[in-house]
């Protein structure tokens, strides 16, 4: 069983994507085993009103609402933005939101950031923050040259103690380090993936010493990363079958609800 | 449906040359033992059977002394796992009298097999003519720390990009030259289309990125012929954009190990 909690949908302004239709992305997913993905929308990110890319995903993961669940992309510095989150929660069947303080003009230390996470937290579906959508490094000239930034980070989930978060695609060892105190302290826990964190170095050992096997997710960022990286370090992670099958399937079922 | 260790085999099955590895100093300034035998195991593990090293200068500009300091430390990784570890002589341009001395010594006495430049001068820069034409003169690679970034990057204001290697490539057509770690340097459609015409610059596939169709939009560019494997401390990305691209077995076994560089090797191994 895999789940995957980073997977995107629709297109990425600054170069060619292949495989980011609904159709051709189940047949990745297909290729891969994974079971079930999580996808938000690439064009909510760039669209001046998120709402209409959260509308356009909801509507073509409709024939696979058995493979894909998708998570709404809310900018809270834009009006009406309360109101959108609970349609897409209440009226779209969207199981988690994602946050991009570094393409929406917001950052996570202010109110209406702030109040989104603990929406988010009352209807008991995670928040999903990716350190950046792909490696600053890549950057577009056009594109945006800031990352999550780890101080507003902790800032917010000790504002937010009741939600669930997912860090994705960064230094997720070094997050987690900086966020450990923080997250000890509160109801809510945060998730990291390992897109980003080598098995063949200690960086991986680090996430899994600091965090432990039940707050480690797998996360691709399908289709714009190949998927066979994350399998290479799940061939080579030295773990247990147990720790395995928390890390590619039970928490993200867990955080998911997922019978 | 082929599971994924079948996939991993390519790498056990197949020699595999990992042109673009590092050992490390400690605090002290020896050899980092402990990070280097790790490098070992986790090679071992994955299936590769060279690793081809070298120790730059990452920032400022280094006097010839600490190259040489650093050469010595790659000389003794290689010593400690002959015929798995061979060198690249690391040297600072801009002391162009002493930098051709040391290739010398790393080539000839040593027993490394190319030249490894960092970010101290373009490549393009007359300040490197000298180094070049020495290496034309030994037959040797020089493998060069690359990348384009938007902005320009504040921290390495002399980082080559495609467009130095192809002055350099214009001017010394028997030099060849490896733009290094296409997954760890920027923009790499920008180098690629300004590499792409030139047959004298190869690239390897090191880099923490993996960017879907990065490999096959490289192959497309400059043909799987001057493709190289590499990692640069990042083995999980690099076997993982090779297993995920979409190219035949035949192409990836020949990025595996590389041909055209097969010599260069051998000359290595002798030494063993």
């Amino acid at each position: 069983m895999l789940i995957d909690m980073c997977g995107y949908l629709g297109h990425w302004p600054f170069r060619k994507i292949n495989n980011n239709d609904v159709e051709s992305f189940v047949k990745v997913m297909d290729d891969y085993k994974i079971n079930l993905s999580v996808v938000s929308s690439l064009n909510a990110v760039f669209y001046k009103d998120t709402m209409q890319g959260n509308e356009e995903i909801a509507e073509e993961i409709k024939p696979y609402s058995d493979r894909l669940v998708a998570f709404c992309v809310i900018n809270p510095a834009y009006p009406a933005w309360e109101k959108d989150f609970r349609t897409c929660i209440e009226k779209l069947g969207m199981k988690g939101l994602m946050m991009y303080p570094y393409y929406h003009p917001y950052r996570l230390t202010e109110a209406n950031a702030i109040r989104l996470a603990n929406l988010a937290g009352e209807a008991g579906i995670p928040v999903h923050i990716p350190v950046s959508i792909i490696n600053v490094r890549q950057r577009h000239w056009l594109d945006t040259t800031e990352i999550l930034n780890t101080s507003d980070f902790i800032a917010l989930i000790k504002n937010a103690p009741n939600t669930d978060f997912i860090v994705s695609n960064g230094a997720t060892d070094a997050i987690a380090a900086a966020a450990k105190d923080a997250d000890s302290k509160r109801k809510g826990k945060v998730y990291y993936d390992f897109q980003r964190v080598e098995v063949f170095l200690p960086s991986f050992e680090r996430l899994l010493a600091t965090v432990g096997p039940e707050q480690i997710v797998l996360g691709t960022g399908n289709p714009l990363q190949y998927l066979d990286t994350q399998f290479v370090k799940l061939h080579y992670m030295d773990v247990s079958d147990e720790v395995k099958d928390l890390i590619t399937y039970k928490n993200a079922a867990r955080l998911l609800k997922l019978a | 449906m082929q599971s994924f260790a079948d996939k991993l085999k390519i790498f056990k099955e197949n020699k595999v040359v990992n042109w673009h590895e590092h050992v490390w100093a400690d605090a002290k300034g020896n050899l980092n033992v402990a990070d280097a035998d790790r490098l070992v195991e986790g090679a071992k593990k994955a299936g590769f059977d060279v690793l081809v090293c070298s120790l730059p200068v990452t920032r400022g500009n280094p006097a010839p002394e600490m190259c040489k300091r650093y050469n010595d430390l790659v000389y003794e990784a290689m010593n400690r796992y002959p015929g798995i570890i061979q060198g690249m002589c690391y040297v600072n341009p801009g002391y162009a009298k002493e930098a051709v001395k040391e290739i010398d010594r790393c080539i000839n006495e040593l027993g490394m097999i190319g030249v490894k430049l960092y970010n101290q001068y373009y490549l393009s820069d007359p300040a490197v003519h000298s180094v070049i034409e020495k290496c034309i003169e030994l037959d040797i690679p020089i493998l060069e720390h690359a990348g384009k970034m938007h902005p320009r990057s504040e921290d390495q204001p002399f980082i080559s990009d495609g467009t130095h290697f192809a002055m350099a490539a214009e001017k010394f057509p028997e030099a060849l030259f490896i733009y290094a770690h296409i997954g760890g340097g920027g923009d790499y459609h920008w180098s690629l289309k300004a590499i792409a015409d030139y047959p004298n610059i190869f690239l390897d596939i090191s880099g923490s990125i993996y960017d879907e169709d990065i490999i096959e939009e490289t192959v497309r560019k400059i043909g799987v012929e001057r493709v190289m494997f590499g990692t640069d401390g990042s083995f999980s990305s690099s076997m993982g954009k090779l297993l995920g691209c979409k190219l035949s077995e035949a192409e990836k076994i020949a990025i595996l190990n590389n041909k055209t560089m097969e010599r260069y090797l051998e000359r290595g191994m002798k030494r063993c």
